[in-house]
């Protein structure tokens, strides 16, 4: 987010100069309301996360709706048939803008074990997902990660720029975060070999250093 | 209590329960015949069925079933054996009746007029196997989405399915239709 500066802390009113988009990306990301589409046992785990032990609403994001119109995140927890596939659909389709989606668990990130002629492999064939979180199911931290992570991404949208212009990502920082690939140290060509192949085991250039350019 | 003891216990229910079988079904051509797991079992035709299943309610005491399912022996002739499992509650033992059906005239009766709670098995056996029920009013789809065409535990249907996403594909191009027609097109 953009710098919350005080700009004179001597004032007696006290106020702070900012960016509109800063604000608003600020009140955004921290008031993410969840629509929990438990599809299976994702679905425990997430009602875990909301409870007091793990508790979102550290991050804002305790108001889990059961209405699709009052909703910002769209949480897919479980496994995701392609007859439920119409009715997700529906649901993300009714919660306004702006909206986002985590992918919870293996299931609904990949069909996960089920390889099967009745499951979804992957709902980002039906839907735009932001985060995919791993794990069977996932424990409730790395859901709460993935809250992170979108608030995160949320912080360089530019929420405004239909009415006032600018650039489609904030980057005041300077960290060119959009273009920064974190796993930009793995050879991607070795990505499509076989495990079983030799080239791909996994060396310096995998799990350490990036490799020095020649 | 003894090893031989139980052995002679397991025994002589096992007697019995043949014996309200076999009283049960006199009369009729249906054999019986023991199998692995020690469950009788009775093998009879798709028209002998509703017979069997009144004569073993009503005579034989077996007062609930336990499941309709059917198996697919595929290549096999006749390809469908439909099995009903009956349970007695009073005396604690069960019985299998197998129908077996061939690929062209898959139906067998259908027993909801002596298990109402049999219409939900009965529906799910014909939604995976294509197994009809006459006499069954609603037969219809109860897991896959209704539009589908396919009966997914034929052994001849791959397990990752054909096209599993056409009827959300068509439902999908619909709705986009309906929303914005211009784009559609």
């Amino acid at each position: 987010m953009g710098s919350l500066t005080p700009a004179d802390t001597s004032s007696e009113g006290g106020f702070f100069t900012t960016q509109i988009n800063a604000v608003v990306n600020w009140g955004r990301k921290n008031s993410l309301w969840p629509m929990p589409l438990g599809l299976s046992c994702c679905g425990i785990e997430l009602m875990a996360m909301i409870g007091p032990k793990f508790d979102i609403a550290r991050f804002g994001a305790e108001a889990a709706r059961f209405s699709p119109r009052q909703c910002d995140v769209m949480i897919v927890a479980g496994t995701l048939t392609w007859k439920m596939a119409q009715a997700a659909r529906t649901i993300y389709d009714q919660m306004p803008e702006p909206k986002w989606v985590i992918a919870m668990g293996v299931c609904s990130s990949t069909g996960g074990m089920y390889d099967s002629y009745a499951v979804v492999q992957g709902i980002d064939s039906i839907l735009p997902v932001d985060i995919y979180v791993p794990g069977c199911p996932p424990r409730p931290d790395a859901v709460i990660d993935a809250l992170l992570k979108l608030q995160k991404k949320i912080e360089r949208e530019s929420p405004l720029k239909d009415i006032f212009g600018g650039p489609d990502v904030i980057d005041d920082r300077g960290t060119d975060q959009r273009t920064y690939q974190p796993n930009a140290a793995v050879d991607k060509s070795k990505l499509d070999l076989h495990p079983h192949d030799p080239r791909a085991r996994r060396g310096s250039v995998a799990h350490g250093e990036p490799e020095a350019k020649a | 209590m003894s090893e031989e003891t139980m052995k002679a216990a397991r025994d002589e229910r096992r007697t019995a329960t043949m014996a309200r079988i076999a009283g049960a079904l006199e009369g009729t051509r249906a054999k019986t015949a023991e199998v692995r797991d020690a469950t009788p079992c009775i093998l009879v035709r798709p028209d002998e069925l509703t017979d069997v299943l009144t004569r073993l309610k009503e005579r034989g005491g077996f007062d609930t079933v336990t499941f309709v399912t059917a198996v697919d022996l595929a290549p096999a002739t006749p390809r469908f054996e439909v099995v009903h499992q009956l349970y007695s509650i009073a005396h604690t033992d069960r019985v299998r009746v197998k129908t077996a059906v061939t690929e062209e005239a898959a139906s067998v009766p259908s027993c909801i007029a002596l298990w109402p709670g049999a219409a939900y098995m009965e529906r799910e056996c014909f939604d995976m196997f294509g197994v009809r029920f006459d006499g069954h009013a609603g037969l219809k789809r109860l897991l896959m989405p209704e539009g589908y065409i396919y009966h997914p535990l034929r052994k001849d249907f791959p397990h990752q399915g054909i096209e599993p996403d056409r009827l959300y594909r068509e439902w999908d191009a619909e709705r986009r239709r309906e929303f914005d027609p211009e784009a559609a097109r």
